[in-house]
């Protein structure tokens, strides 16, 4: 397996991985979107609530809300050791927001949850909650736990994750009579007309539209995309909630759990025998 | 209502971004310029900022003048 990375920054990453295969590709893809546990809120006990909005539209959009995840500091409800059905502090957070507008209309933001552990925050300090007239409140006290995208997407640790096999992108110049459809109807951008030939740059970027094949008027075609299906191009965009390389090593170590489990229980049913 | 926490497709984090947005776009930018310079590329996470309607503001409008009448002189 030979990999590159092609772009890296704060929440996002995109990676050139070669000499795999979709199978492997998809069930990395898969445990990440499901898998891969992070924070959110879960519970909502509201204590006052004189806003314009229900309560449970107020619960719905702070569930929605990312926080930032300690994966090391907690543990999922399930393996917790508290084994109890409210939380312990190793499987539980609590936030609390306490707002009231007095003389004016105010937007209560995300960031203005005072939570138990520091490290537990919103990703986000600027995401509006809820808008309060003067004389409304809103006091509640909110509870954060880990979780997987398979229950709720609000646990799904990525916005975007998503793999396609590596384009290739090739023009046959002595073909090409020069008509410039091509470089023209590209998405992507992926041709340039330089001088007296078609160049190709980024050409991972293609999206196998195949629209240039489509418009080339020649017969054989002087443009041809074609993929390489052992090599892919991986992008992945966090909510920010982990880091996209915290992201990609947990699936990997799920992965990895997985595999061990069930070589363990294959060898136990050998050993039955 | 008000504008969502998250995208309805892809689920990327939008709210954060409104009130920029909306700001910007008020003062005259080209709202497809201001969304590429909010990070947001994809159709589905633009079209959240670019249809919403801020509805919240005109129901809290009510809230103000129902308040400003009851405090005021009878």
């Amino acid at each position: 397996m030979k990999m590159e990375i092609l772009e890296r920054d704060e929440n996002s990453l995109r990676l050139r991985i070669g000499g795999t295969n979709a199978a492997f590709m998809n069930a990395l893809r898969r445990i990440i979107l499901s898998e891969v546990p992070s924070m959110a809120v879960d519970d909502v006990v509201i204590i006052e609530n004189s806003s314009t909005i229900q309560d449970e539209f107020l619960a719905h959009r702070i569930g929605l809300m990312p926080l930032k995840t300690d994966l090391d500091t907690y543990n999922l409800p399930e393996n917790c050791i508290c084994k109890s059905e409210f939380g312990c502090n190793l499987c539980r957070a609590s936030l609390i927001l306490d707002v009231e507008a007095e003389d004016h209309t105010i937007t209560v933001y995300s960031g203005e949850f005072k939570s138990e552990n520091p490290a537990t925050i919103p990703v986000s300090g600027k995401i509006p909650i809820v808008k309060l007239a003067p004389e409304q409140k809103v006091r509640l006290e909110a509870y954060a736990r880990l979780g997987k995208g398979e229950d709720h997407a609000r646990w799904q640790p990525v916005s975007m994750c998503a793999y396609k096999f590596r384009p290739i992108v090739k023009v046959d110049s002595k073909h090409c009579d020069l008509c410039g459809a091509c470089v023209e109807i590209c998405p992507k951008n992926v041709l340039l007309k330089a001088g007296n030939k078609v160049e190709i740059k980024n050409s991972d970027n293609c999206t196998l539209c195949q629209d240039c094949m489509d418009i080339c008027k020649k017969t054989p075609k002087a443009v041809e995309v074609v993929w390489d299906e052992n090599s892919f191009i991986f992008s992945l965009e966090s909510t920010g909630a982990l880091s996209p390389e915290r992201i990609l090593s947990e699936a990997l170590n799920i992965l990895d759990g997985k595999l061990k489990d069930f070589l363990e229980q294959f060898a136990g049913k050998e050993n039955e025998k | 209502m008000i504008i969502p926490v998250r995208c309805f497709t892809c689920g990327k984090v939008i709210g954060d971004k409104w009130e920029d947005f909306a700001q910007r776009v008020k003062e005259g930018d080209d709202a497809g310029k201001v969304l590429d310079d909010l990070g947001l590329t994809r159709y589905c996470c633009r079209r959240m900022l670019l249809s919403h309607v801020e509805i919240i503001d005109e129901i809290i409008k009510f809230y103000e003048v129902g308040r400003k009448q009851q405090i005021g002189p009878p």
